[in-house]
Protein backbone atom coordinates (compact mmCIF):
# COMPACT_ATOMS: atom_id res chain seq x y z
CA UNK A 1 0.00 0.00 0.00
CA UNK A 2 1.10 3.58 -0.48
CA UNK A 3 3.07 5.13 2.33
CA UNK A 4 1.14 8.34 1.66
CA UNK A 5 -1.64 6.99 3.81
CA UNK A 6 -1.56 8.89 7.07
CA UNK A 7 -5.00 8.11 8.37
CA UNK A 8 -3.96 5.04 10.35
CA UNK A 9 -6.44 4.11 13.01
CA UNK A 10 -5.56 3.54 16.63
CA UNK A 11 -6.41 0.06 17.79
CA UNK A 12 -6.09 -1.39 14.31
CA UNK A 13 -2.80 -3.16 14.70
CA UNK A 14 -2.64 -5.06 11.43
CA UNK A 15 -0.68 -4.95 8.20
CA UNK A 16 1.14 -1.78 7.24
CA UNK A 17 -0.98 0.45 9.44
CA UNK A 18 1.13 -0.05 12.57
CA UNK A 19 4.19 -2.12 13.44
CA UNK A 20 2.43 -5.19 12.10
CA UNK A 21 0.60 -8.04 13.72
CA UNK A 22 2.10 -9.13 17.03
CA UNK A 23 1.42 -12.08 19.21
CA UNK A 24 0.52 -10.88 22.69
CA UNK A 25 1.09 -13.71 25.16
CA UNK A 26 -1.31 -14.30 28.02
CA UNK A 27 -0.25 -13.50 31.58
CA UNK A 28 -1.06 -17.08 32.56
CA UNK A 29 1.44 -18.44 30.03
CA UNK A 30 4.21 -16.18 31.36
CA UNK A 31 3.38 -17.27 34.93
CA UNK A 32 3.52 -20.94 33.91
CA UNK A 33 6.93 -20.43 32.27
CA UNK A 34 8.24 -18.69 35.42
CA UNK A 35 7.05 -21.54 37.66
CA UNK A 36 8.64 -24.10 35.31
CA UNK A 37 11.95 -22.18 35.38
CA UNK A 38 11.99 -22.02 39.18
CA UNK A 39 11.15 -25.74 39.49
CA UNK A 40 13.94 -26.60 37.03
CA UNK A 41 16.35 -24.47 39.12
CA UNK A 42 15.41 -26.52 42.20
CA UNK A 43 15.93 -29.73 40.19
CA UNK A 44 19.38 -28.44 39.11
CA UNK A 45 20.38 -27.94 42.76
CA UNK A 46 18.87 -31.29 43.81
CA UNK A 47 20.65 -33.35 41.12
CA UNK A 48 23.98 -31.69 41.98
CA UNK A 49 23.74 -33.29 45.46
CA UNK A 50 24.16 -36.76 43.94
CA UNK A 51 27.32 -38.13 42.41
CA UNK A 52 26.54 -39.49 38.96
CA UNK A 53 30.17 -39.23 37.89
CA UNK A 54 30.63 -37.57 34.54
CA UNK A 55 26.85 -37.65 33.99
CA UNK A 56 26.47 -34.73 36.43
CA UNK A 57 27.74 -32.31 33.78
CA UNK A 58 25.41 -33.77 31.15
CA UNK A 59 22.39 -33.56 33.49
CA UNK A 60 23.19 -29.95 34.51
CA UNK A 61 23.62 -28.86 30.89
CA UNK A 62 20.47 -30.62 29.69
CA UNK A 63 18.39 -28.90 32.40
CA UNK A 64 20.04 -25.53 31.65
CA UNK A 65 19.30 -26.02 27.93
CA UNK A 66 15.63 -26.73 28.67
CA UNK A 67 15.48 -23.57 30.83
CA UNK A 68 17.22 -21.54 28.11
CA UNK A 69 14.78 -22.88 25.49
CA UNK A 70 11.82 -21.80 27.65
CA UNK A 71 13.29 -18.29 28.01
CA UNK A 72 13.99 -18.02 24.28
CA UNK A 73 10.69 -19.46 23.05
CA UNK A 74 8.32 -17.67 25.43
CA UNK A 75 9.96 -14.73 27.23
CA UNK A 76 11.89 -13.72 24.08
CA UNK A 77 8.89 -14.55 21.87
CA UNK A 78 11.13 -16.42 19.44
CA UNK A 79 8.35 -18.98 18.93
CA UNK A 80 6.26 -16.30 17.19
CA UNK A 81 9.14 -14.42 15.56
CA UNK A 82 9.98 -14.42 11.86
CA UNK A 83 11.97 -17.27 10.29
CA UNK A 84 14.93 -14.99 9.50
CA UNK A 85 15.19 -13.83 13.13
CA UNK A 86 15.07 -17.44 14.35
CA UNK A 87 17.79 -18.46 11.88
CA UNK A 88 20.03 -15.49 12.77
CA UNK A 89 19.87 -16.11 16.51
CA UNK A 90 19.90 -19.90 16.54
CA UNK A 91 22.80 -20.03 14.05
CA UNK A 92 25.01 -18.54 16.78
CA UNK A 93 24.59 -21.81 18.68
CA UNK A 94 25.63 -23.75 15.59
CA UNK A 95 28.87 -21.76 15.34
CA UNK A 96 29.35 -22.09 19.09
CA UNK A 97 29.17 -25.88 18.77
CA UNK A 98 32.00 -25.71 16.19
CA UNK A 99 34.11 -23.75 18.69
CA UNK A 100 33.39 -26.32 21.42
CA UNK A 101 34.02 -29.25 19.08
CA UNK A 102 37.49 -28.15 17.98
CA UNK A 103 38.46 -26.90 21.45
CA UNK A 104 37.60 -30.25 23.01
CA UNK A 105 39.35 -32.08 20.15
CA UNK A 106 42.53 -30.30 21.22
CA UNK A 107 41.96 -31.34 24.80
CA UNK A 108 41.31 -34.97 23.89
CA UNK A 109 44.64 -35.19 22.05
CA UNK A 110 46.74 -33.47 24.74
CA UNK A 111 48.31 -35.09 27.79
CA UNK A 112 48.05 -33.00 30.94
CA UNK A 113 50.12 -34.08 33.90
CA UNK A 114 48.33 -32.66 36.92
CA UNK A 115 51.04 -33.63 39.37
CA UNK A 116 53.49 -31.24 37.70
CA UNK A 117 51.37 -28.22 38.51
CA UNK A 118 50.07 -29.03 41.95
CA UNK A 119 50.64 -26.43 44.63
CA UNK A 120 51.96 -28.21 47.70
CA UNK A 121 51.52 -25.50 50.33
CA UNK A 122 49.40 -22.41 50.79
CA UNK A 123 50.91 -19.26 49.40
CA UNK A 124 52.18 -17.17 52.27
CA UNK A 125 50.99 -13.59 52.56
CA UNK A 126 54.62 -12.57 52.86
CA UNK A 127 55.43 -13.13 49.20
CA UNK A 128 53.43 -10.03 48.33
CA UNK A 129 56.65 -8.16 49.01
CA UNK A 130 59.23 -10.54 47.59
CA UNK A 131 62.74 -10.40 48.99
CA UNK A 132 65.24 -8.61 46.72
CA UNK A 133 67.18 -10.90 44.42
CA UNK A 134 70.57 -11.94 45.68
CA UNK A 135 73.33 -10.95 43.34
CA UNK A 136 71.35 -8.49 41.24
CA UNK B 1 6.77 7.62 -1.49
CA UNK B 2 7.63 8.54 2.06
CA UNK B 3 11.39 8.33 1.62
CA UNK B 4 11.39 11.49 -0.49
CA UNK B 5 11.46 13.29 2.85
CA UNK B 6 8.18 15.13 2.37
CA UNK B 7 5.79 12.69 3.93
CA UNK B 8 6.41 10.96 7.20
CA UNK B 9 4.37 8.05 8.46
CA UNK B 10 2.91 8.64 11.89
CA UNK B 11 1.50 5.98 14.21
CA UNK B 12 -1.20 7.79 16.20
CA UNK B 13 -1.40 7.68 19.98
CA UNK B 14 -4.16 5.35 21.22
CA UNK B 15 -5.15 7.80 23.95
CA UNK B 16 -4.50 11.24 25.43
CA UNK B 17 -1.85 9.88 27.83
CA UNK B 18 0.21 8.56 24.89
CA UNK B 19 2.39 10.15 22.21
CA UNK B 20 2.25 9.37 18.48
CA UNK B 21 5.31 7.74 16.87
CA UNK B 22 6.86 9.15 13.71
CA UNK B 23 8.47 6.40 11.65
CA UNK B 24 12.09 7.24 10.75
CA UNK B 25 12.18 8.85 7.29
CA UNK B 26 14.30 6.09 5.73
CA UNK B 27 11.54 3.53 6.29
CA UNK B 28 8.45 3.27 4.10
CA UNK B 29 6.23 1.60 6.68
CA UNK B 30 6.11 0.98 10.44
CA UNK B 31 6.38 -2.76 9.72
CA UNK B 32 9.62 -2.22 7.82
CA UNK B 33 11.03 -0.16 10.70
CA UNK B 34 10.04 -2.80 13.24
CA UNK B 35 11.39 -5.77 11.26
CA UNK B 36 14.70 -4.03 10.44
CA UNK B 37 15.30 -3.15 14.09
CA UNK B 38 14.37 -6.65 15.27
CA UNK B 39 16.67 -8.34 12.75
CA UNK B 40 19.53 -6.04 13.74
CA UNK B 41 18.98 -6.72 17.40
CA UNK B 42 18.82 -10.51 17.00
CA UNK B 43 22.11 -10.26 15.08
CA UNK B 44 23.61 -8.30 17.99
CA UNK B 45 22.32 -10.92 20.45
CA UNK B 46 23.96 -13.63 18.30
CA UNK B 47 27.32 -11.83 18.76
CA UNK B 48 26.64 -11.74 22.51
CA UNK B 49 26.20 -15.53 22.48
CA UNK B 50 29.55 -15.81 20.69
CA UNK B 51 31.23 -13.44 23.20
CA UNK B 52 30.11 -15.52 26.16
CA UNK B 53 30.61 -18.70 24.10
CA UNK B 54 34.38 -18.09 24.03
CA UNK B 55 34.39 -17.85 27.81
CA UNK B 56 32.30 -21.02 28.13
CA UNK B 57 34.79 -22.79 25.83
CA UNK B 58 37.60 -21.71 28.21
CA UNK B 59 35.55 -23.01 31.13
CA UNK B 60 34.93 -26.42 29.54
CA UNK B 61 38.57 -26.74 28.45
CA UNK B 62 40.04 -26.13 31.89
CA UNK B 63 37.25 -28.00 33.67
CA UNK B 64 38.16 -31.08 31.65
CA UNK B 65 41.89 -30.49 32.16
CA UNK B 66 41.74 -29.82 35.93
CA UNK B 67 38.43 -31.20 37.25
CA UNK B 68 39.63 -31.24 40.88
CA UNK B 69 40.58 -27.57 40.72
CA UNK B 70 37.11 -26.68 39.49
CA UNK B 71 35.32 -28.87 42.02
CA UNK B 72 37.32 -27.38 44.90
CA UNK B 73 36.90 -23.87 43.48
CA UNK B 74 33.16 -24.32 43.16
CA UNK B 75 32.98 -25.32 46.82
CA UNK B 76 34.42 -21.91 47.76
CA UNK B 77 31.32 -20.23 46.33
CA UNK B 78 28.05 -20.11 48.27
CA UNK B 79 25.53 -22.03 46.16
CA UNK B 80 22.67 -20.57 48.22
CA UNK B 81 23.61 -17.05 47.11
CA UNK B 82 23.93 -18.36 43.55
CA UNK B 83 20.48 -19.95 43.74
CA UNK B 84 19.07 -16.74 45.23
CA UNK B 85 20.50 -14.69 42.37
CA UNK B 86 19.22 -17.25 39.83
CA UNK B 87 15.70 -16.89 41.24
CA UNK B 88 15.99 -13.09 41.27
CA UNK B 89 17.03 -13.04 37.60
CA UNK B 90 14.28 -15.49 36.57
CA UNK B 91 11.70 -13.34 38.40
CA UNK B 92 13.06 -10.19 36.77
CA UNK B 93 12.87 -11.87 33.36
CA UNK B 94 9.20 -12.57 34.08
CA UNK B 95 8.53 -8.95 35.15
CA UNK B 96 10.26 -7.76 31.94
CA UNK B 97 8.13 -10.08 29.80
CA UNK B 98 5.04 -8.72 31.59
CA UNK B 99 6.35 -5.18 30.99
CA UNK B 100 6.58 -5.79 27.22
CA UNK B 101 3.06 -7.24 27.36
CA UNK B 102 1.84 -4.10 29.19
CA UNK B 103 3.33 -1.95 26.42
CA UNK B 104 1.67 -4.13 23.75
CA UNK B 105 -1.69 -3.65 25.47
CA UNK B 106 -1.21 0.12 26.11
CA UNK B 107 -1.12 -0.20 29.91
CA UNK B 108 1.16 2.68 30.83
CA UNK B 109 1.10 2.34 34.61
CA UNK B 110 1.66 -1.44 34.50
CA UNK B 111 4.59 -0.97 32.11
CA UNK B 112 6.24 1.40 34.59
CA UNK B 113 5.59 -0.92 37.56
CA UNK B 114 6.93 -4.03 35.80
CA UNK B 115 10.02 -2.17 34.53
CA UNK B 116 10.59 -0.79 38.05
CA UNK B 117 10.42 -4.31 39.50
CA UNK B 118 12.92 -5.52 36.88
CA UNK B 119 15.38 -2.77 37.87
CA UNK B 120 14.84 -3.75 41.51
CA UNK B 121 15.77 -7.34 40.56
CA UNK B 122 18.94 -6.05 38.86
CA UNK B 123 19.82 -4.07 42.01
CA UNK B 124 19.31 -7.08 44.32
CA UNK B 125 21.43 -9.21 41.97
CA UNK B 126 24.31 -6.71 42.01
CA UNK B 127 24.19 -6.25 45.81
CA UNK B 128 24.42 -10.04 46.32
CA UNK B 129 27.24 -10.16 43.76
CA UNK B 130 29.08 -7.38 45.62
CA UNK B 131 29.06 -9.35 48.89
CA UNK B 132 30.17 -12.50 47.08
CA UNK B 133 33.07 -10.64 45.45
CA UNK B 134 34.02 -9.06 48.78
CA UNK B 135 34.24 -12.47 50.48
CA UNK B 136 36.49 -13.79 47.70
CA UNK B 137 38.62 -10.64 47.86
CA UNK B 138 39.03 -11.05 51.63
CA UNK B 139 40.24 -14.62 51.08
CA UNK B 140 42.74 -13.40 48.49
CA UNK B 141 41.15 -15.53 45.77
CA UNK B 142 41.24 -12.49 43.57
CA UNK B 143 42.76 -9.18 44.50
CA UNK B 144 41.31 -6.50 42.26
CA UNK B 145 44.12 -3.91 42.50
CA UNK B 146 46.52 -6.52 41.14
CA UNK B 147 44.09 -8.11 38.70
CA UNK B 148 46.02 -6.95 35.64
CA UNK B 149 49.51 -7.55 36.98
CA UNK B 150 51.15 -10.30 35.00
CA UNK B 151 52.78 -13.50 36.07
CA UNK B 152 55.64 -12.69 38.42
CA UNK B 153 58.72 -14.60 37.23
CA UNK B 154 60.64 -13.72 40.42
CA UNK B 155 58.14 -15.40 42.76
CA UNK B 156 56.52 -17.74 40.27
CA UNK B 157 53.13 -16.46 41.37
CA UNK B 158 50.18 -14.56 39.98
CA UNK B 159 49.99 -11.32 42.00
CA UNK B 160 46.17 -11.25 42.00
CA UNK B 161 45.82 -14.77 43.41
CA UNK B 162 47.02 -14.92 47.04
CA UNK B 163 44.82 -17.66 48.59
CA UNK B 164 45.52 -16.44 52.16
CA UNK B 165 43.83 -19.48 53.76
CA UNK B 166 45.27 -22.03 51.39
CA UNK B 167 41.84 -23.30 50.37
CA UNK B 168 43.13 -24.19 46.91
CA UNK B 169 46.30 -25.90 48.09
CA UNK B 170 46.79 -29.38 46.73
CA UNK B 171 45.16 -28.86 43.35
CA UNK B 172 46.86 -27.80 40.13
CA UNK B 173 46.44 -24.18 38.99
CA UNK B 174 44.13 -23.11 41.81
CA UNK B 175 43.87 -19.63 40.27
CA UNK B 176 42.28 -20.95 37.06
CA UNK B 177 38.81 -21.43 38.50
CA UNK B 178 38.76 -17.96 40.01
CA UNK B 179 40.16 -16.32 36.88
CA UNK B 180 37.29 -17.84 34.89
CA UNK B 181 34.74 -17.18 37.63
CA UNK B 182 35.57 -13.49 37.95
CA UNK B 183 35.87 -12.91 34.19
CA UNK B 184 32.55 -14.55 33.36
CA UNK B 185 30.56 -13.05 36.26
CA UNK B 186 32.09 -9.58 35.84
CA UNK B 187 31.22 -9.44 32.13
CA UNK B 188 27.77 -10.80 32.99
CA UNK B 189 27.44 -8.23 35.80
CA UNK B 190 28.37 -5.48 33.34
CA UNK B 191 25.46 -6.67 31.18
CA UNK B 192 23.16 -6.54 34.23
CA UNK B 193 24.18 -2.91 34.84
CA UNK B 194 23.78 -1.94 31.17
CA UNK B 195 20.41 -3.74 31.07
CA UNK B 196 19.20 -1.89 34.18
CA UNK B 197 20.28 1.42 32.62
CA UNK B 198 18.38 0.59 29.41
CA UNK B 199 15.25 -0.33 31.38
CA UNK B 200 15.46 3.02 33.24
CA UNK B 201 15.68 4.72 29.82
CA UNK B 202 12.58 2.78 28.71
CA UNK B 203 10.80 3.93 31.88
CA UNK B 204 11.63 7.56 31.06
CA UNK B 205 9.99 7.17 27.65
CA UNK B 206 7.10 5.18 29.10
CA UNK B 207 6.37 7.95 31.61
CA UNK B 208 6.02 10.35 28.67
CA UNK B 209 3.64 7.91 26.97
CA UNK B 210 5.92 6.98 24.06
CA UNK B 211 5.08 3.27 24.18
CA UNK B 212 1.69 1.73 23.39
CA UNK B 213 0.03 -0.96 21.26
CA UNK B 214 0.97 0.97 18.09
CA UNK B 215 4.65 1.39 18.99
CA UNK B 216 6.58 -0.60 21.59
CA UNK B 217 9.78 -1.42 19.67
CA UNK B 218 12.32 -0.06 22.24
CA UNK B 219 10.56 -1.92 25.10
CA UNK B 220 10.66 -5.11 23.04
CA UNK B 221 14.38 -4.80 22.22
CA UNK B 222 15.45 -3.88 25.78
CA UNK B 223 13.34 -6.83 26.95
CA UNK B 224 15.26 -9.16 24.61
CA UNK B 225 18.56 -7.84 26.01
CA UNK B 226 17.38 -8.47 29.56
CA UNK B 227 16.30 -12.04 28.74
CA UNK B 228 19.75 -12.67 27.24
CA UNK B 229 21.33 -11.66 30.57
CA UNK B 230 19.06 -14.26 32.20
CA UNK B 231 19.89 -16.84 29.50
CA UNK B 232 23.66 -16.57 30.20
CA UNK B 233 23.15 -16.84 33.97
CA UNK B 234 21.08 -20.02 33.55
CA UNK B 235 24.33 -21.68 32.39
CA UNK B 236 26.69 -19.82 34.73
CA UNK B 237 24.86 -20.90 37.90
CA UNK B 238 25.30 -24.69 37.64
CA UNK B 239 28.77 -24.42 36.08
CA UNK B 240 30.25 -22.10 38.72
CA UNK B 241 28.29 -22.78 41.91
CA UNK B 242 27.46 -26.48 41.54
CA UNK B 243 30.54 -27.47 39.50
CA UNK B 244 29.48 -30.79 37.96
Amino acid sequence: MSAHTHDVHAGHAHGDLQMGHHHVSSSRMFANVLVALLILTAITVATSRFDFGSANMLIAMVIASVKASLVMAFFMHLKWDTAINKIVFLSSFLFLSLLFLFTLTDLATRRIDNSLHTTKAPVDKGWVQPAPHAGH
Amino acid sequence: MSHDGHHSVVIPAPGPEFLPHTVAHHFDTPVQEFQAAKLGFWLFLATEILLFGGLFAAYFYYHEAYPETFRLGGHQLDWKLGALNTSVLLLSSWTMAMGVRSAQTSQKKKLLVYCGLTVLGAAIFMVVKFFEYKAKYDHGLFVFPEMFHGYDTATGQLPWFKDYHGVMAGVPHGHLFFAIYVTMTAIHGLHVLIGAGLILWVMKGAAKGRFHAGYFLPVDLVGLYWHLVDLIWIFLFPLLYLVP
